[in-house]
């Protein structure tokens, strides 16, 4: 099972993906947990604020695109473990709409505790 | 080195040394973050440097005397400048009062100054992402020492001059509703934003982006959502969503040419020059002038941007491209100021603003209709076969649109 954190927009319109095979993980069980207690269906379209961030949020058979403000409870739990253990790749979208490798990621050295929020 | 040209009329010599200054570091030559830091400094002297300026004017102005006696210095366009000033100087001698009048406390003199004044309001959220934050430095406190604080409150300052002494709106509203800015805003977050209210701005990750307020031109950007915000509306997807950077991008540009008195050929065109690290090759976020050129690097990849309609993206990321495609009239609009010469906020900047205020634009309109309606502007404000004409329409004609 693979989660793909997409984001796109912000002021710099740069675009950033972050990949986690969940068998990979060494606490599978939890990850399929928090993606199938995500309320996937209940995402409605928020306007649009400048500037701001859009998340696509992936993972066979669902996916959400997501305004920054609508990215709280379970939605930031599950961004936040993505980006704790996966390098973003960068680059432009590409026609499937997948980011373009642009460089091999690197070793993650930071071994941080989630963000205190 | 270019040579300022011979002087031609009064302007010339505002605009000489505008030149010169800007020629401190030749912009184009600043393809490493290092000299765009320095280069930022420049501006943000300027800023503290007019502010200081208007500081004790208005002060003079309540004690009675009259703001012509003021040493002035020339470091921006000033026809608007000087008008308003000898415009409120008369203001002020016709509606000063006798001195059993006078009150001694500045806030009941309040009808005695004629000239608007920012309202400033800077918050500190602190590293949380909670909105507004702590409220860090309100309009006539000094300045905090707090680098992000102080940048943004300094940066409306000038965002505000533009609009306000350029185009006679006073704030975002155009009834001198306050400018709040929220600094600090999340943990390394990595981008600044308009949410409606305020202008937010992160710190940056310190590897690919330091602080958004370092840069004039972002903190223009954000102000100018606003603007479109209460004005054309323009709806933040596709081509109208493109239009909206763009409009955000024209006055982000046209504040940093405006507080350095830079003319069009001096002006780097760049937006968001000085917020990326040194780690990073690029000189800023989106070149206006050539766009797909702002960085190349190895982690960030190329600048993206089109410079030309045939090569518009196609995407559902980014809300249909909207910072991407903004380099098609982002082209247009720098194209026609260089055409046309001199300060770019005098005329073509003018047109853009006439078109985003006039009341012709509907919230889904594209890049045609946007383009019809600044040829428009242009023939009310100039007139047909004016040279300002000439120079939208073929700035347009370079980037392939077509008014409709």
């Amino acid at each position: 099972m693979e989660v793909e954190v997409s984001r796109s927009g912000g002021l710099a319109g740069l675009r950033l993906t972050w990949t986690v095979e969940v068998e990979d993980q060494p606490d599978p069980e939890e990850w399929v947990l928090l993606v199938e207690r995500l309320p996937w269906s209940e995402t409605p379209p928020a306007p649009p604020e400048p500037d701001r961030y859009t998340y696509r949020i992936r993972c066979e058979p669902h996916e959400a695109t997501l305004a920054e403000r609508q990215v709280t409870g379970p939605w930031r739990d599950l961004v936040d473990r993505v980006r704790d253990v996966a390098e973003p790749s960068r680059g432009r979208p590409n026609a499937d709409g997948r980011a373009a490798p642009s460089r091999a990621p690197g070793p993650v050295t930071e071994t941080d505790a989630p963000p205190a929020e | 080195m270019p040579q300022p040209p011979a002087p031609r009329d009064p302007r010339a010599v505002v605009f000489a040394r505008a030149r010169a200054r800007a020629g401190i570091v030749p912009p184009y030559l600043l393809l490493r973050i290092a000299a765009a830091e320095e280069y930022y400094d420049v501006a943000a002297e300027a800023a503290r440097r007019s502010l200081l300026r208007d500081e004790p004017m208005r002060e003079l102005r309540l004690g009675g005397a009259h703001p012509g006696l003021l040493p002035h210095e020339h470091t921006r366009s000033t026809t608007e400048r000087e008008g308003a000033a000898t415009g409120a100087g008369a203001a002020t001698e016709a509606a000063a009062p006798t001195d059993a009048e006078r009150v001694p406390e500045a806030g009941t003199a309040e009808p005695v100054l004629a000239e608007p004044a920012p309202d400033r309001r800077v918050s500190d959220a602190e590293g949380a992402e909670s909105l507004p934050g702590r409220l860090a430095r309100v309009e006539g406190q000094p300045a905090t020492g707090d680098a992000a604080v102080d940048q943004a409150y300094d940066g409306l300052g000038e965002v505000w001059a533009l609009f306000e002494r350029v185009y006679g709106r006073d704030a975002i509203d155009g009834e001198g509703s306050p400018l709040e800015a929220t600094v600090h805003f999340g943990d390394r977050y990595d981008n600044a934003f308009w949410d409606g209210e305020r202008m937010v701005f992160g710190d940056g990750d310190g590897e690919v982006f330091r602080g958004f307020t370092q840069s004039l031109s972002v903190i223009g950007h954000e102000l100018a959502h606003g603007v479109t915000e209460m004005t054309a509306r323009l709806r933040y997807r596709d081509q109208s969503g493109a239009l909206n950077e763009h409009v955000s991008d024209v006055f982000g540009a046209l504040t940093e040419q405006y507080a350095m008195g830079q003319d069009a050929d001096a002006a780097t065109w760049l937006i968001g020059e000085g917020i990326f690290t040194e780690l990073v090759q690029g000189r800023a976020l989106r070149s206006m002038l050539e766009p797909g050129t702002a960085y190349d690097d190895d982690v960030l990849g190329r600048d993206p941007q089109p410079a030309h309609l045939r090569d518009y993206i196609v995407t559902d990321a980014d809300n249909g491209g909207v910072h991407l495609n903004s380099g098609i009239p982002n082209r247009a609009f720098a194209l026609a100021a260089v055409e046309v010469g001199g300060f770019a906020w005098e005329h073509v900047g003018r047109v853009w603003y006439d078109t985003l205020t006039g009341g012709t634009l509907r919230p889904n309109d594209g890049f045609a209709v946007f383009a019809t309606a600044t040829l428009a502007a242009a023939r009310d404000r100039y007139g047909e076969g004016s040279r300002e004409v000439r120079a939208v329409a073929n700035g347009w004609d370079a980037v392939g649109v077509e008014p409709e």
